[in-house]
């Protein structure tokens, strides 16, 4: 086998999260020379799913003194060693918390980029069900379209004709901009008020749908247009009662796991533990190829290096996020209400501004919980994993802290807390945030697209970006029965 | 005879240190082709599919190779994921190879599914004369790592290629607990659309 350090590799990728990793996907079929490295002993770097004992080495390493985009890990565990299974955390390996658990719009490029290059058989998609909201120490389901909303007796009648008219006229916003063009840079909390006499509740409804981690008052209408529509028009589309899905075994972390296996499968070479340190740019000396020095202590020739964003503003949002583990199935949570749909694996919870408080502080922005079952193969049966997320301040682990409680304590079964990991996520740059979006967000495939395009140089041909044929075609004699016994 | 939805998918691996004849194997069992020549990393296979019958009843088999992720050993857990039977091969002319089978034994304790049975493979068994790992070596690391069978193959002369493929099928149908585990989908959702929902493996 050729040693890495006499290869003239055509791109080195630093880094094995989600965008890298779909950027190895995409250069599987195309005979370039890929080094692919992450300086983690895992893959997925920033969407990386982890067992308990991985959690473990994770907010030690956090703690430590690189700069990452996350801080401030702590964990708290049950000490429990109750009689019943689903009381008490079970071995490390039973579980797998992820690093990014965002939901993916059935809608989203990104579904059927996996689809075209023929690595979502690989993968298995569950439904995102039922959303609720918790408002007066009760969950209530959010209307799941139309018959929905004319069922609901908790929206007043003049609510529901407001209602009925933003939601026909928010699926088709995009050939009625004489409506909302004026109000582009307005709140979207104005907007619902002023066009469509939205009273307060309603318009945290409404906002909701967006999953904006801002209040009604900062979320802007041009931002939330398109993903209320999203949500409105990805239902049904896969099947009846959802309109997104979830990859099972840890979300974004098994399609990264999956893109680097087709990346391989491709020929290309992957390095865990093994990082960039530093790259010397292309020079006559170095034939027109960049060197890039490896933490191994090895130095590589290539074409092109693709490092990942590093966040170097500090005005970049942050987010608090906790990831709890719970000793019941919330079986209420994620039954089904729409004749034949699947059984939901996750289910988000809205926390309208002003649900919460904690003494001297009161929730400024939304909470959301994703509960993820046990279908989701990242906890034993009898339990469910909790993902809470809200944007960061002075007290927000605290509102985190008494969110997931206010959420618990809905519950007929009352559930008890095995595992708690709170932790702070700062976006990859003040201009991109797509890291903490909650929904899988489809400019993250222009940016793949992109760096496929400098890695391609002229032989990129759009037509073929992520589109594959199948590799099991080489197999004719398919039919064929070996007899064994 | 049964039509392909019916026929139970088998997900079987295949690891082991690089160049022990892993691919070579796995394509002498299915497409019965050797490449003597060929020393090179194997690209461009994903997964290869047979089907199998032991005892009457047809398998389909889902061979995955490991697309040269052993070299660095960075085979991620979704390989390990759902698979029912893990073959391990190292070469009889190259001690090292053998050494690492250890290792390569705590991979598959530390990822694959509870329950999941493995099998130990000699590969090379046509270069004897070069032979560096005995085959009682092979047969005792075997039995003390709980495999539930053990041979030396030659994908070269195809002595024994359908061996390990045969008896490790045979020792997975016979744990119904491991099939019925992978049979379970509750849930799932269909992307692939104009197929007909979900066309994955049933492993």
């Amino acid at each position: 086998m050729e040693p890495l350090t006499e290869t003239k590799w055509d791109a080195v990728i630093s880094g094995t999260g989600l965008k890298h990793s779909l950027l190895a996907l995409a250069l599987s079929r195309s005979n370039k020379k890929i080094l692919h490295v992450d300086q983690n002993k895992y893959y997925g770097d920033a969407e990386a799913a982890f067992s308990l004992q991985e959690v473990d080495e994770w907010v030690e390493k956090v703690g430590g003194e690189t700069p990452e985009h996350f801080r401030n890990a702590s964990l708290w565990k049950t000490t429990s060693e109750s009689s019943n299974e689903s009381e008490k955390l079970s071995f490390s390996r039973a579980y797998t918390l992820t690093l990014s658990p965002q939901i993916i719009y059935t809608r989203s490029k990104l579904l059927s980029q996996l689809v075209t290059s023929k690595v979502y058989r690989q993968l298995e998609f569950q439904a995102v069900g039922n959303w609720w909201i918790l408002a007066e120490n009760t969950l209530n389901r959010l209307p799941n379209g139309r018959e929905d909303i004319f069922q609901d007796k908790t929206i007043d009648n003049r609510s529901k004709r407001g209602l009925m008219k933003f939601l026909k006229f928010v699926v088709d916003y995009e050939n009625q901009t004489e409506l909302w063009q004026p109000h582009v840079d307005s709140s979207l909390a104005g907007f619902l008020s002023s066009q469509f006499q939205f009273p307060t509740n309603l318009q945290n409804v409404i906002c909701a749908l967006t999953l904006s981690l801002e209040t009604p008052e900062a979320t802007k209408v041009n931002w939330s247009l398109p993903r209320i529509s999203r949500h409105l028009t990805s239902i049904g589309v896969f099947g009846p009662g959802f309109g997104a899905v979830l990859p099972k075994w840890g979300g974004g972390a098994d399609i990264s796991q999956v893109a680097c296996r087709a990346g391989a499968v491709g020929g290309g070479i992957y390095i865990l533990g093994t990082g960039v340190r530093e790259s010397t740019p292309s020079s006559e000396d170095t034939d027109g190829l960049t060197q890039v020095h490896l933490t191994n202590e090895d130095v590589v020739k290539t074409r092109h290096l693709i490092q990942p964003l590093q966040t170097q503003s500090t005005n970049a949002k942050v987010v608090s996020k906790i990831i709890a583990v719970v000793s019941s199935s919330l079986t209420s949570l994620f039954k089904n209400t729409v004749e034949g749909s699947p059984l939901a694996a996750v289910s988000v919870i809205v926390f309208p501004v002003g649900t919460v408080d904690v003494e001297g502080a009161s929730q400024n922005t939304p909470i959301y919980i994703m509960a993820h079952s046990n279908e989701t193969g990242e906890c034993p049966p009898g339990q469910c994993v909790l993902y809470a997320t809200m944007l960061q301040s002075e007290r927000s682990h605290e509102l985190l802290d008494v969110a997931v409680d206010a959420f618990l304590a809905t519950l007929e079964d009352k559930p008890s807390l095995l595992y708690k990991l709170y932790y702070e996520q700062q976006a990859e740059a003040e201009s991109s945030e797509t890291s903490l979006d909650l929904a899988f967000n489809d400019s993250i495939l222009d940016d793949v697209e992109s760096m496929w395009r400098i890695v391609m140089g002229e032989e990129a041909d759009q037509a073929m970006f992520m589109r594959f044929e199948d590799r099991e075609g080489m197999n004719n004699d398919d039919d064929e029965i070996d007899e064994g016994y | 005879m049964a039509s392909d939805e019916s026929i139970p998918t088998l997900k079987i691996l295949m690891i082991g240190p690089s160049g022990a004849g892993k691919s070579a194997l796995l394509i002498r069992y299915v497409d019965d082709q050797f490449d003597s020549e060929s020393s090179t990393a194997t690209i461009g296979v994903d997964f290869k599919m047979k089907k199998l019958s032991v005892h009457g009843k047809a398998y389909r088999l889902n061979l995955l190779d490991t697309a040269g992720q052993e070299r660095f050993r960075t085979l991620s857990n979704s390989y390990y994921r759902g698979a029912h039977g893990i073959i391990l091969v190292y070469d009889i002319s190259n001690r090292d190879s053998f050494l690492a089978m250890e290792r390569w034994f705590e991979e598959v304790e530390s990822n694959a599914q509870p329950g999941a049975v493995t099998y130990l493979v000699g590969a090379k068994m046509d270069k004897n004369a070069q032979r560096t790992v005995k085959l009682e070596e092979g047969q005792r690391m075997a039995e003390e790592r709980g495999c539930v069978g053990f041979c030396e193959v030659s994908s070269k002369t195809r002595e024994n290629v359908r061996k390990p493929f045969v008896e490790i099928v045979d020792a997975v149908v016979k744990k119904p607990e491991l099939l019925s585990d992978g049979a379970r989908r509750t849930g799932t959702v269909g992307i692939g659309g104009g197929q007909g929902g979900y066309d994955g493996c049933s492993c």
